[in-house]
């Protein structure tokens, strides 16, 4: 069962006209955990569990795709720039290592 | 006495009881997978495919000289380009030079991102080199690296 996690999609500029590049960035609260540290009470060592790859489609097209590993921080932020083509959605889709899928979208609302 | 032993032994077989399911369901879970291990070169290999990348100032690599938390460190990756559907940065790749894994993140870029720069947080075991490896859409390869002193280890 997927978990449903909180996660956050930012855009920069708040207000943005069609055609102008926008930064983007995706946080997730994830632990990442590498598979190699152990709790500090049990000591027993905490399962692997980290973010295997992103995927950031706008309007039904892949805009770009990220393999990750295990060395990111706890609680990930990914960003990019993103051109703005028209109204529609944004979609963050990203996958576990023990295949955990979940995703978050935005809508997307040009002006002027 | 009878009764008080008897409620004695109840409390104890409830608590095996809610024990032993626990642990039978620990035991079945998917066990913990090891950490991938790779070295620097053979990351970097995996990559150029054996093409030799170049140094090039075209790459901006952004991050602290001094990290005071290795759990924690903010590198950005910005490349000079124009992004158009001709010329544009295809991948970046962000690898560290002593982590158990070199490899951090792959990134792989479209013209559709209008911008080639990312950014992320990253994990740092030790004093180690940062590196950017840039790959464009004609088949190059651009590296940039950067020491970063870390006061306290990042991984476990």
């Amino acid at each position: 069962m997927a978990k449903a996690r909180k996660s956050l999609i930012k855009i920069k500029p708040k207000r943005y006209k069609d055609g102008e590049i926008v930064k983007v960035s995706f946080m997730v609260m994830h632990p990442m955990a590498t598979g190699m540290g152990r709790d500090k009470k049990t000591k027993k060592i905490i399962p692997a569990k980290y973010i295997n790859s992103v995927k950031f489609v706008y309007n039904g097209k892949e805009i770009t795709h990220m393999t990750v590993w295990e060395s990111l921080s706890v609680n990930p932020v990914f960003t990019t720039y993103m051109k703005i083509n028209g109204k529609g959605k944004l979609t963050v889709t990203y996958t576990d290592n023990t295949g955990e899928v979940n995703e978050k979208t935005k809508k997307i609302k040009p002006r002027g | 006495m009878q009764r008080r032993d008897f409620f004695k032994k109840l409390g104890t077989v409830t608590a095996v009881a809610a024990v032993m399911p626990a642990m039978s369901f620990a035991a079945s879970a998917p066990k913990p997978t090891g950490p991938n291990k790779m070295d620097f070169k053979t990351a970097l290999n995996a990559i150029t495919g054996g093409k030799k990348p170049i140094k090039s100032n075209k790459v901006h690599l952004k991050a602290p000289e001094i990290a005071e938390n290795g759990a924690v460190v903010p590198v950005t990756v910005t490349v000079d380009s124009p992004m158009t559907d001709s010329n544009y940065v295809k991948a970046i790749h962000i690898l560290d030079g002593k982590n158990s894994n070199a490899r951090c993140i792959d990134v792989f870029l479209t013209p559709a991102n209008g911008k080639a720069m990312f950014s992320t947080r990253i994990k740092l075991g030790g004093t180690q080199d940062v590196t950017a490896v840039v790959e464009l859409s004609d088949g190059t390869f651009l590296i940039a690296s950067q020491s970063v002193k870390v006061t306290i280890g990042g991984c476990g």
